[in-house]
């Protein structure tokens, strides 16, 4: 009896036992805690080293830091890297360039000038397009002179006309660029239709664009060149437009770190955006014959056209056709 | 030409209202990022006090 009793006891502790292991949860991974997690890594120590920080008094609790190892990257970027990035892109276009035009020399006009002229772009359009290149020559200049003015321009010049040119072309900077912006959001809109690609630009890009070599592939009003410059001018320019404004309006959207950022992107993109308009300007001026007079006058000769816009020629002599047809057809009597 | 004049004359024009609009709307960074106390009297012709 003693042995059976003993035997039911042993009995219902197991049974406890094993309801107290199920019971009791099994700790997760989740639920551990890592009593250092929030604590400070040694790379985090070693990005601080040498930060200088106070306190201050002012509202303005940000200019307590006075040294921060970010800001020394970054002006590291500012016053090396962006230089060799500008330097070689800039430098290296104006290069290609002049290799170019001393070997293939101006594209000319093959057939000849025919004597009659077609309007290539009227006056709104050309007035838009001007806007946005006076704006952005001089913002091109003055920003250079950010980057480059003070290794190149101020031993050349000397501090009193380095500091006042300086504070005009800052001045020039800002406030032209109102109407650069203006100038990039109207040329979106009026061209943006001519400017979608198609399968005629990847047989004129297959074809040299009548550039290398002396082919004239087919082209609409844009060929895939202008196309390629009006999405650079698009994207580059609404590209520097928010970061230049990032900059003009500090803090209001970003902190030290955000402006930074936008420095870096505004100055990269302006770069680049410099060294392919010198390529744009280029082709439109010396480069090839008869290029200017669309911007310049808004006519082209008719041969030009048909040489570099045969499908445009087309499409035009077509609505001519439409419209005199138009007005030639009797009308019925009432 | 015309075109090209008429777009110099109303990049100026703009950026001639926007100076105005700016400078009624920004503050010098000497005002902007301190209290009176702390605000140097003539910040001088520099750029970041008053022209």
């Amino acid at each position: 009896m003693a042995s059976f009793a003993r035997l039911i006891r042993l009995t219902i502790g197991a049974w406890a036992f094993l309801l107290l292991v199920i019971a009791l949860p099994a700790p997760s991974v989740a639920q551990q805690v890592n009593p250092t997690a929030s604590s400070v890594k040694e790379q985090q120590l070693l990005q601080e080293l040498n930060r200088i920080q106070g306190r201050v008094s002012i509202p303005d609790q940000r200019s307590g830091v006075l040294v921060q190892p970010a800001g020394r990257d970054w002006r590291e970027f500012r016053n090396v890297t962006l230089r060799w990035i500008g330097g070689i892109a800039i430098l290296g276009m104006l290069a290609v360039l002049v290799i170019f035009y001393l070997s293939r020399g101006m594209v000319r006009l093959e057939s000849g000038r025919s004597g009659r002229s077609i309007v290539r772009f009227p006056a709104f359009e050309r007035f838009v397009h001007w806007v946005t290149a006076a704006c952005f020559i001089v913002l091109a200049i003055s920003g250079l002179n950010i980057t480059f003015g003070r290794p190149l321009l101020l031993p050349l010049i000397g501090f009193e006309a380095f500091s006042e040119w300086s504070q005009w072309a800052k001045y020039a900077h800002i406030y032209l660029s109102f109407p650069f912006t203006i100038g990039v959001v109207v040329i979106f809109l009026i061209w943006i239709a001519g400017n979608i690609p198609n399968r005629v630009d990847v047989d004129w890009l297959k074809r040299g664009g009548g550039i290398v070599g002396h082919d004239h592939p087919p082209a609409y009003r844009f060929n895939a060149g202008q196309k390629a410059i009006y999405w650079i001018v698009i994207i580059g320019g609404t590209a520097v437009a928010v970061s230049g404004y990032l900059l003009m309006f500090p803090f209001y959207l970003s902190g030290i770190e955000g402006m930074q950022w936008a420095q870096i992107v505004h100055s990269i993109v302006a770069v680049l955006f410099v060294a392919a308009m010198l390529a744009h300007i280029y082709i439109g001026t010396i480069g090839m014959e008869g290029a200017f007079e669309a911007m310049g006058s808004g006519t082209v000769d008719v041969n030009w056209a048909k040489e570099h816009h045969s499908l445009w020629v087309e499409e035009e002599q077509a609505k001519a056709r439409a419209a005199s047809d138009g007005a030639t057809r009797p009308v019925a009597a009432e | 030409m015309k075109a090209f004049v008429a777009a110099l004359v109303f990049a100026a024009i703009v950026a001639a209202g926007m100076s105005i609009v700016l400078n009624s709307v920004q503050q010098s960074s000497y005002e902007a990022f301190a209290t009176g106390g702390a605000r140097v009297g003539d910040p001088g012709h520099n750029l970041v006090g008053p022209s």
